[in-house]
């Protein structure tokens, strides 16, 4: 038992160690075999390899499918094709040999990355969602965002227009407060990759894991759910793909504003009836109405983006080989913005005997990013609001070609945008590299061991030179802010995986084990200064010591895993799956650190049933159930332990500043997980030979224990809690058909929708509402965001708006006739209070997509749209236009004639009344559809020799949206400027819009 | 057979499976579940040395930095006759001050209370995990101090606040009790006056290495703030008559030392609001401000007082017209306002404006908002004056209350402050309306009328006299009285509500 174990302690350490070194070596009497190898149709197959068992002997299949070898007798061929039943075929005394492949069933049915491990499609027991390329490799992507974005029932994708920027993903909503909402990103089985990283191009297949059955073996981090990224591996023939295209951006509408010559003439009439004089001549209003100044046309611009992809694949039975490299360069839709981004991708498999294989993925990127709005000042607004409530007066520039930075009378009250923008530079270099290998050893018939090692660096340098006023050394104007910083992460992930297969009679198991542990360390040091006088990031030399500062922190982090996995089929009619992940994480102490994550599930094939298999309505059933708890552990690593914050300043001389530190945070030594279970039940129904499937899944998550940042009472010193309970409930459901599939002619159609219901269970102490972070741009503090229980999180906070104040009524102390009403109450001193409430949400509760594919002889065609219902927009830009409050000096809206006047008293307040932005006057409908995607696409073949086929395509991208928000995109609202943007989605501080993009391209295939 | 088969076949790859996770364990490292917490933070505990306790207290100071740079700190101070603010623009929660009609939901009100207990907190912390140090050989004068300074700056915050709110918790703990009450308003003084006489036993007689102005407190400061207190404790809601002597006395005491102490009477009023003369023997307690440090600048100066079309104003701080009208001529009046600017005629806000806001001319640069400007939290002018009117409240004002009087009135009028001067001297009448009405002119456009107004209960009366003003534009147009009252003037209506939203998350104040 012992010698057992030693000597299998050192096929282990040999394994692991010197896999690399193995080899077998044989030496034979030769003899040369002959023959071909053949499809069903007796037709040969080119390309299929013909090797030696046990050996590195090999050749290929020429076009018509013959091939000559030398072989012994004592040697097994090895016939293999990819999508075909590969064939041993001893050698004896045969010279000639002819082949005839089956076709692999188990190939044609789609394969699933379910973590881990592999499944058959029709072996899937939870929720899972695939995307493949196929369906979206017809829509021009930058980013892997874009490819899930309405492909996959369950997920939703709000993405922003800004170039670079990464998009927020939720799997079946939104679970936590603190925590954070991401899912889980694996790439080829390495876990925690940023997915803004990875090139669309490179992806192969993505799975989306969405029920708790699916989800537990990622144990503690899964709750968002996991999103499953396997990359391209190369076969057959080298195959040399370029692929160029060149897209055109455009801000796709404008919002209505007043003209420069109606606002001087508005103003001109509100200074006269004050009884004052009127600020614009009549040659002055002419002036302007012959040369209008539009803001919007200054800020926005035609971007010119170019995608550039090689990629070279190929391979044999021994060595697969996939590289690519790829170019984007993507300019914004508002000047100076920008995005670059370079990569390089190299996956090479090799099979080194018949049991050793092994992979080794490397990928290195650099990207860039300029000017990123969301790093510009935005407390009173983003660039893009205030270039709207701008001075339409004004140009950017006066006739000596200086900049005009401020408007004395009108609009905006702070620095002109546009000036800026112009003078300002920041760029963001975020530089990766992620390695991993993976070592796959049969050490038995159907037990296999791998191995996955990654490892991640990220570099990530920040220069920024932003500039907002006058740009001048003034003691007070303090308006250049200049700074550098950098951020450094490394990880590393070792994961063993076990697997276990076997088939008795009617009963299949497959059981897998793994232990797996990761590490995450960060590092950040930042340095600051402000009124630099000369411009440029690398003159902080001349910035002033005494206002310079440095900011350095860190986290180390890591987590060890075990993880059981059974699977279990009889007759492929029953399938049980049930598991159990073990996690011990370092953020959280000892005796609250480790985790247990259980599930189980069920599916049940109906396709024997007499009313299936007849196939006169059904060609296809299956039932699915499953239950199971996953965790999420998202926090900082230093959540649960005492900070003190020692960045803090003061100057008792008024020239010096001493160093100072204050308690920032007190420990909680019982910080846990936060825990979702979650009970999914599904169907699957296949209708015609399956060429129309539908699958629908109902759930409902309760997520306990949420991870809250909370404040001590009346300070500022965090305390971190695991508190209360959110539910989602939903229903997904997807449908695919292939509605014509002719030879010349195929169309297929794919449609998912998405119903989900959040609603807050429980906080904590019995609170019945926790206020958000997010704060009005209006200068007033006002809180924009309310989480409540027994509604969804992240609710808008702020007042119920119910029209104007008449003249006939009794006013209230301090009103006027036309001012704008609230719901409020009026106390015994006549004061009237604003009553502040919950006013609208900004999650849909139904989103859906629907893509179609086309094809005609050599022609494609795809369309794509997709639409959000039943969610608001808090549109505080549209609040802002309206005046009269912080910043916002002047009306620009447009004069509809709707405005309350003592004559007409409607319910539009007064022109220029005083105005609050945080009211329900400026929550929107955001409902929409969009018509994502439309592209034609014509495909020569052999058009020239030396190339294989050639594609020319044209597409456009958000070329129409239905909804009836007035402002950009009802789509894209604002990254809130702190906390978490689930309790602050759908408000609009001056989102950046989503363009609508025209792109032509080509590619090669050689 | 086949049994015996797959139990031999279990048993392997239980064995494998144990063999290679004892493989992985032994060449690959197991993940470090206890990662040291002081490589990138040092958790907090007890101070073990001085310079960690200074640099607590440092963190102290930048959290009432934060609290004090903008106008939010003395917002509520905008209900006093000699401020008013803009009609419109995003001015409202100042507003609400100004027109007595202070909501619950007022943002300046909320900002205000959070800052300044989360400061309060940051001082107790310091006191709980400084107490240990006095065990270790430490410098016991620089101990003093340092405890003398949290001791000090508590109660001037609990001071500050309770004169808005009345009734307020006064937590003393590191950790703050979610379950706490508002103390009535006497255990407010009684904590106050602890504090700052426990601060003054503490600190020493003038503090070592500072500027002029006790940027940090020394004991006279907390005798100056000890006199401030006890006339608002004689005064409304406590109305303590008793309390008049003791301000009387800590006056006077402040007085008698004023030299070792470093306190008196700067010689010309204009002088006190040049930037270069931030540092000034007049202030007894100053919060000092550095423009060019990493934003620590003080933001209630320079545009914040200037109308939109006067130097790019913020329109935020102006004088009431009338307050304007009704100030003596003279020297006093020409260091307390703008007379050289054209407010009348502003298309923005027609106002005076202040100089103690925007400074003399050409003193702050162009456009600032940002200044070095410190705050006098508490000028020696006041002390005589505290002294002045407590002994006119305690019997039969003395030779040197009337002197006190005297010495303020001289430098009004740009007289030498210690030379008697018939011209201005006064020795007879109600020296306590004489002090009030010379703290109206002297403290005008500091955020202190309004707290003159709530202790002598005349808010009614200072309040109903904005009209009728006399003042004209250029047009010949009578001004108009800029944001009226619209709330009670009543006593019910002089303390501000606790916030809602602090309400919200500890219920047990709003019990």
């Amino acid at each position: 038992m012992k010698k057992q174990f030693t000597g299998l302690l050192r096929t282990g350490v040999l394994i692991a160690l010197f896999a690399l070194f193995l080899g077998v070596q044989q030496t034979m009497a030769q003899q040369t075999v002959t023959g071909t190898v053949t499809d069903e149709t007796d037709s040969g197959i080119p390309g299929a390899n013909v090797l030696i068992e046990g050996t590195t002997t090999g050749v290929v299949t020429d076009l018509d499918g013959k091939f000559s070898i030398s072989a012994s007798p004592e040697d097994v061929l090895l016939i293999s094709y990819i999508g075909y039943q590969t064939q041993k075929i001893p050698v004896g005394s045969q010279t000639s040999i002819n082949v005839k492949l089956g076709t692999d069933t188990e190939f044609l049915d789609e394969v699933v990355v379910i973590g881990y491990g592999t499944a058959k499609k029709s072996d899937l027991t939870g929720a899972v969602s695939q995307v493949t390329t196929e369906s979206f490799e017809r829509q021009p992507i930058t980013r892997v965002e874009e490819a899930l974005q309405g492909r996959a029932a369950g997920v939703s994708v709000s993405s922003s227009g800004a170039p670079g920027s990464g998009a927020k993903v939720r799997i079946r909503g939104a679970n936590s407060i603190t925590g954070g909402n991401d899912p889980l990103i694996v790439v080829d089985g390495v876990i925690g990759v940023d997915l803004r990283t990875i090139n669309p191009n490179d992806i192969a297949s993505m799975e989306v894991l969405k029920d708790a059955s699916a989800l537990a073996i990622y144990g503690s981090r899964a709750s968002n759910g996991v999103l499953l990224v396997s990359t391209k591996k190369g076969s057959g023939k080298p195959k040399l793909i370029l692929d160029q295209f060149t897209t055109f951006s455009v801000v796709p509408n404008k919002v209505p504003l007043l003209s420069s010559g109606e606002f001087a003439q508005q103003k001109n009439e509100e200074r006269l009836n004050a009884g004052s004089v009127p600020p614009f001549s009549d040659e002055e209003i002419a002036a302007l109405n012959a040369n209008p100044i539009d803001y919007q046309d200054i800020i926005f611009q035609t971007g010119v983006s170019n995608n550039t992809q090689l990629s070279l694949s190929g391979g044999d039975d021994k060595v697969k080989y996939f590289l690519s490299g790829n170019f984007v360069d993507q300019e914004g839709i508002i000047i100076t913005t920008g995005y670059e981004r370079f990569s390089l991708r190299s996956n090479v498999n090799a099979q080194l005997n018949e049991k050793l294989k092994l992979g080794l993925n490397l990928f290195g990127s650099r990207e860039t990013n300029t000017n990123n709005l969301d790093n510009f000042n935005r407390f009173k607004g983003s660039s893009i609001l205030r270039t709207l409530t701008w001075d339409p007066t004004l140009p950017v520039r006066d006739e000596n070609g200086e900049y005009i930075l401020t408007s004395a009378s009108f609009a905006n009250n702070g620095f002109n945008p546009i000036a800026n923008l112009e003078r300002s530079n920041r760029e963001r270099e975020a530089d990766r590299l992620n390695a991993n290998i993976n070592i796959g050893y049969e050490i038995a018939e159907g037990l296999n061991y791998n191995m996955i090692v990654g490892l991640s660096t990220l570099n990530q340098n920040t220069e920024s030179y932003i500039v907002n006023g006058d740009q001048s050394s003034n003691v007070g104007s303090n308006h250049t802010n200049l700074s550098y910083s950098n951020f450094k992460n490394t990880s590393h992930q070792v994961s063993n995986i076990l697997n276990w297969k076997k088939t008795f009679d009617k009963h299949s198991i497959d059981l897998t084990g793994v232990y797996e542990f990761q590490g995450n360390r960060s590092t950040i040091n930042n340095y600051f200064t402000t009124d630099v006088i000369l411009p440029g990031f690398f003159l902080g030399d001349n910035a002033d010591p005494g206002r310079e500062s440095f900011f350095n922190d860190g986290g180390v982090s890591s987590i060890q895993s075990y993880l059981g996995r059974a699977q279990y089929n009889f007759e492929s009619k029953l399938y049980l799956t049930a598991s159990m992940r073990i996690d011990e994480s370092s953020k959280f102490k000892k005796g609250s650190r480790t985790g247990y994550f259980p599930s189980a599930a069920v599916a049940y094939t109906m396709d024997d049933m007499a009313f299936v298999k007849d196939g006169k309505v059904l060609s296809s059933l299956k039932l699915r159930a499953g239950w199971g708890q996953v965790g999420n552990e998202n926090i900082n690593p230093t959540a649960g332990l005492a900070r003190t914050n020692d960045g803090r300043v003061f100057s008792i001389d008024g020239a010096n500043q001493l160093p100072g530190s204050v308690l920032s945070q007190v420990a909680n030594p019982d910080l846990t997980w936060e825990t979702t279970t979650q009970t999914n039940v599904g169907v699957d129904f296949g209708v015609l030979s399956n060429r129309l499937t539908l699958s629908v899944d109902y759930y409902v998550k309760n997520t306990t224990d949420l991870l809250l940042a909370t404040q001590l009472p009346r300070t500022n010193i965090n305390k971190f809690l695991n508190v209360g309970e959110v539910q989602n409930q939903g229903i997904d459901l997807s449908l695919s058909a292939a509605v014509i599939d002719k030879e010349d002619f195929t169309w297929d159609a794919n449609f998912n929708m998405s119903f989900i219901q959040n609603e807050v269970l429980e906080l904590f102490d019995e609170q019945e509402q926790i206020l958000g972070n997010t704060i009005s741009v209006d200068g007033t503090g006002n809180r924009l965001n309310v989480i409540q229980v027994g509604e969804p999180l992240g609710q808008f906070y702020g007042l119920t708006f119910l029209g104007t104040w008449k003249s006939d009524e009794d006013l209230p102390n301090g009103i006027s006739p036309g001012d704008a009403k609230y719901e409020g109450f009026v106390d015994e001193n006549n004061i009237y209070t604003n009553t502040l409430s919950a006013i609208g949400n900004g999650t849909p509760t139904l989103t859906w997509g629907f893509n179609q594919n086309l094809t005609y002889k050599n022609w494609d065609f795809n369309i794509f749209i997709q639409a959000g219902h039943n969610f608001d927009v808090y549109n505080q830009v549209a609040g802002a236009i309206n005046g009269g409050t912080g910043d916002y000096r002047d009306n620009l809206s447009p004069i509809t004639g709707e405005e309350w006047t003592p004559e007409n008293e409607t319910e539009t307040p007064r022109r220029n009344a005083a105005n609050l932005l945080n009211s329900s006057r400026y929550v929107e409908k955001g409902d929409f559809a969009r018509l994502s995607n439309v592209s034609v696409g014509y495909t020569f073949d052999n058009p020239i020799k030396g190339i294989e086929n050639l594609k020319l395509y044209a597409s456009g991208q958000n070329l129409a949206l239905i909804t009836g928000y007035s402002g950009y995109d009802p789509e894209v609202t604002s990254s809130p400027t702190g906390g978490n943007s689930d309790v602050a989605s759908g408000i609009n501080i001056g989102a950046f819009p989503n363009p609508r993009t025209y792109t032509v391209g080509l590619k090669v295939g050689f | 057979m086949k049994y015996i088969q797959s139990k031999m076949l279990l048993k392997k790859v239980t064995l494998a499976f144990f063999s290679i996770t004892f493989v992985g364990l032994t060449f690959q490292g197991c993940a470090d579940l206890d990662p040291d917490p002081q490589e990138f933070n040092l958790p907090p505990g007890q101070f073990t040395t001085l310079d960690e306790f200074e640099a607590g207290v440092i963190g102290s100071y930048s959290l009432l930095y934060s609290a004090a740079r903008m106008t939010t700190f003395f917002a509520p101070a905008w209900a006093g006759d000699d401020m008013t603010t803009h009609v419109l623009s995003n001015k409202a929660d100042f507003r609400e001050f100004d027109q007595r009609n202070v909501t619950n939901t007022n943002g300046r009100l909320l900002n205000n209370w959070n800052q300044i207990y989360n400061t309060i907190n940051s001082l107790n912390s310091n006191l709980e995990r400084g107490k240990s140090l006095g065990d270790f050989d430490v410098d016991k004068d620089r101990l003093d101090r340092l405890r003398g300074e949290v001791y000090f700056l508590r109660g001037l915050l609990f001071h500050h606040l309770t004169r808005v709110h009345s009734k307020i918790p006064i937590p003393i703990t590191e950790i703050p009790d979610p379950e706490e009450r508002p103390a009535s308003q006497v255990e407010v003084y009684e904590r106050i006056e602890a504090d700052f006489l426990k601060a003054e036993e503490l600190l020493p007689v003038i503090y070592p290495d500072t500027n002029p102005g006790a940027p940090r407190p020394n004991s006279g400061s907390a005798r100056a703030m000890l006199a401030r207190l006890y006339l608002d404790w004689a005064g409304f809601p406590v109305k303590d008559a008793t309390k008049f002597a003791d301000a009387a006395t800590s006056a006077k005491q402040v007085m008698d030392n004023a030299t070792a102490h470093g306190f008196e009477l700067e010689e010309d009023l204009e002088d006190l609001w040049k930037v270069e003369n931030r540092f000034n023997s007049e202030s007894v307690f100053t919060i000092s401000y550095c423009s060019p440090c990493t934003d620590l600048a003080n933001r209630k100066y320079g545009i914040t007082g200037l109308p939109a079309d006067i130097g790019s104003g913020w329109a935020e701080t102006f004088a009431e017209v009338r307050f304007f009208e009704d100030f003596p001529e003279g020297a006093r009046k020409e260091a307390t306002f703008r007379t050289d600017l054209n407010w009348q005629n502003s298309t923005d806000h027609k106002g005076p404006i202040f100089k103690k806001i925007v400074g003399p001319p050409g003193d702050l640069p162009a456009n600032a908002f940002a200044t070095d400007r410190n705050d006098f939290m508490m000028r020696y002018a006041e002390v005589l004056l505290i002294f002045a009117e407590a002994s006119g409240q305690t019997g039969t004002p003395s030779a040197e209350a009337w002197e006190a009087l005297n010495m303020v009135r001289r430098r009004a009028e740009s007289l030498p402050a210690d030379t008697p001067d018939p011209s201005v001297d006064i020795t007879s009448g109600d020296i306590v309306e004489l002090a009030i009405t010379e703290r109206k002119w002297e403290l005008a456009g500091e955020y202190l009328r309004w707290y003159d107004l709530v202790r002598t209960e005349t808010m009614q009366e200072a309040l109903s006299q904005r009209d009728p003003q006399t003042t004209t534009d250029a047009g010949g147009n009578l001004l108009r009285v800029i944001n009226p009252i619209i709330g009670s003037l009543g006593t019910e209506n002089y303390f501000s509500p606790i916030p809602q939203a602090a309400i919200d998350i500890s219920p047990a104040l709003g019990e």
